[in-house]
């Protein structure tokens, strides 16, 4: 009786948070039909795993949390070498001493950004967005991805991945530093594009 | 006076939420001042315009295919357990 109702509760797993996990293995693994792989086998793990979710956690950070382990078990079944830390990193108190120096001033000034639309007319600028995003750390990315391109409000944030409103605050600074560092040192193009540079 | 580490800070935040009048005043002072920290500002509004046609220019749902599919091999499980 037990499993049958894991296996139902799979069913609104993938309701509410399928197009979630999918978009997250996505962004990693860049296939469509091995991302849908992984959505399945994340929820068929999810129901072997129930009676370990503890109510401390969303339901979508559990899932998240297994789905994780399936991209690693993926990475290494290819033969590629991903440090734990890549997928599942807990420790995101890294200082933003890459970006500012002790003074507060910056390190590299940010550049302007050309104007949006000639940038995303260009093919060239998604791969790198794509693969910028692919970057963050996990904990950046998913409240990145939550907020700006899932649309996600700051309060379903703070309740989903069980976050301070600082916490939050923080994160996504430091996701939008990396981006746009990223973005300037992998984009090929915006050299030529910027009408001006910064000077504090 | 805000430094632009600080500054950088107001600057995401406020994309999320009204910031306090202090802080919302500080910054303003601060981006009069200083490009560099303007450019960041212009960065992140960038960043949202591209998260946002990333969004709609993507195809970043299940598709039906898959979900049935999905669906399928629940309920097998589900039949078999």
């Amino acid at each position: 009786m037990t499993v049958k109702n894991n296996g139902s509760h799979s069913l609104t797993w993938l309701e509410d948070h399928g197009d979630y996990l999918f978009r997250y293995a996505l962004l990693k693994v860049k296939d469509t039909h091995l991302a849908e792989d992984m959505v399945q086998e994340t929820l068929l793990a999810a129901i072997a795993s129930w009676s370990s979710f503890t109510n401390q956690s969303s339901v979508r950070t559990w899932l998240t949390a297994i789905l994780k382990y399936k991209l690693l078990d993926h990475y290494r079944r290819q033969g590629r070498e991903v440090a734990i830390s890549d997928l599942v990193d807990q420790d995101e108190d890294e200082s933003l001493d890459n970006f500012f120096a002790a003074s507060g001033r910056w390190i590299d000034r940010p550049d302007a950004f050309p104007s949006p639309e000639s940038a995303f007319q260009r093919k060239e600028f998604w791969k790198v967005f794509e693969e910028c995003l692919s970057r963050l750390k996990p904990r950046q990315a998913e409240v990145f991805l939550a907020k700006e391109v899932y649309g996600m409000s700051n309060e379903e944030i703070c309740k989903d991945f069980a976050l301070s409103p600082t916490n939050t605050w923080v994160l996504m600074h430091r996701a939008r530093l990396s981006l746009c560092k990223c973005l300037k040192i992998h984009w090929p193009d915006l050299d030529g594009l910027i009408e001006e540079t910064g000077t504090c | 006076m805000l430094n632009c580490k600080q500054a950088s800070e107001l600057a995401s935040q406020a994309m999320d939420e009204k910031l306090p009048f202090r802080e919302r005043m500080a910054l303003k002072l601060h981006l009069l001042f200083c490009r560099s920290c303007a450019n960041f500002t212009r960065q992140l509004a960038f960043l949202r315009e591209a998260s946002y046609r990333f969004r709609t220019h993507h195809d970043l749902h299940l598709s039906d295919e898959a979900r049935q599919r999905i669906v399928n091999t629940l309920k097998d499980k589900q039949d078999c357990g």
